[in-house]
């Protein structure tokens, strides 16, 4: 059955309240989700008053400002600030994103900041995501071509390559798994959009010759047609990508390719 | 060893979308059915039984609540339906942008309330 509420250990109290000591007149309130490992207690979300006149623009920024200025214990994932390497995925206003690409300014009211859904919890903003990542290694994410000698290159039509257009582009930052409510209550099977769309990538590649085992290896139930097209995936993808769409795909060659 | 550590905030944070509403209400309103459909039946055998259990049955769909229900039904058969044949394009492999399926999404929710009352009045023979 489907655990809809929080566990007991999970539920949030009021956490601290930090005011702004610059006197400036441009004050947004942050709040930040906190947990911190080394106490048993439950998590908390922290209010900060941020000075918003010495802030760029991104959100990304923000927290940056609060743990260089304000608070240094708090804990998040970053590091190329681009859009690059998916570090930065967390829960902003209520939508999954990249803090590093999200402006402030799209943000109505308070800026409410919690790590990625439905995950265990390491500390402050980072979420554990090493089921999903062992889901990634069960796909096997790499070339399979054993008719061709290393040695030689593997060509490829513009045609073909023009498939992997909107799969090869994903940097695996699980905004889109971890916004999927189906991901939610079945992560420990259901692979997720993220894991999906990187097998379709994989599929679809005309230089790899497993094509029909990597199909039989995703048709089932619990694997791929756990999707039910809710879309959050598409929604939440930082990268302008289609997850939701690659399953539909990927169900489509389960249905012609007469495996 | 077990992960004793909180779960991060899922459903209490995230925000709703059109399709995720649409997904959900298309669960919500197939349940529905699920039980609309006993109730069909049971009026069905009811008449087996003799009239005056059918004008009984009859009495009931006829008070306030009885038509509460039964408009509540057609809104659930609409909607159903309409997510049902949305849902078949996008087995096709269509509809998957964002804004298409915003749009398909909006169809389906205000379409639900537009065909009952297209229901309703042919039941009242007003078309």
């Amino acid at each position: 059955m489907v655990q809809l509420n929080l566990p007991e250990n999970s539920k949030i109290k009021k956490g601290k309240y930090y005011e702004d000591k610059t006197g400036s007149k441009n004050i947004r309130k942050v709040n930040v989700y906190r947990w911190n490992p080394s106490t048993k207690e439950n998590p908390s979300i922290d209010t900060y008053e941020v000075d918003m006149n010495n802030c760029p623009s991104k959100v990304l920024d923000i927290l940056n400002k609060i743990k260089n200025e304000i608070d240094p214990t708090l804990a998040y994932r970053r590091s190329c600030a681009h859009g690059v390497c998916g570090s930065c995925a967390m829960n902003i206003s209520g939508k999954n994103g990249l803090a590093c690409i999200t402006p402030h300014s799209e943000i109505d009211g308070d800026i409410d900041i919690y790590p990625l859904p439905h995950l265990k919890v390491k500390r402050d903003l980072i979420g554990d995501l090493d089921g999903l990542f062992k889901q990634y290694k069960s796909i096997e994410p790499w070339l399979k071509n054993a008719s061709k000698v290393e040695s030689s290159e593997i060509l490829q039509s513009k045609k073909d390559r023009a498939k992997l257009d909107g799969a090869y582009e994903c940097i695996m930052c699980a905004c889109c798994s971890t916004a999927c409510p189906s991901y939610w209550w079945n992560g420990d099977k259901y692979l997720g959009p993220a894991v999906l769309l990187q097998a379709y990538r994989w599929i679809i590649d005309s230089r790899d010759e497993e094509r029909k085992e990597r199909l039989k290896k995703v048709a089932d139930e619990l694997k791929l047609y756990r999707c039910h097209t809710i879309l959050n995936c598409t929604s939440a993808c930082p990268k302008g990508l289609n997850p939701a769409k690659a399953i539909a795909e990927i169900k489509k060659l389960l249905v012609t390719a007469n495996i | 060893m077990e992960n004793n550590n909180p779960l991060s905030p899922h459903l209490q944070i995230y925000r709703w979308h059109i399709s995720s509403l649409v997904s959900i209400s298309h669960r919500f309103t197939g349940i529905i059915n699920f039980f609309a459909i006993i109730l069909i039946c049971l009026w069905v055998s009811l008449i087996f039984l003799g009239e005056s259990y059918y004008t009984f049955f009859n009495l009931f769909l006829n008070s306030f609540f009885g038509k509460f229900v039964v408009l509540g039904l057609s809104w659930s058969f609409s909607f159903q339906i309409l997510s049902e044949i949305r849902q078949l394009i996008m087995d096709l492999g269509y509809g998957f942008e964002l804004n298409t399926s915003k749009v398909t999404g909006l169809i389906v929710i205000f379409g639900s309330f537009i065909l009952t009352i297209l229901l309703y009045l042919v039941g009242k023979n007003f078309i």
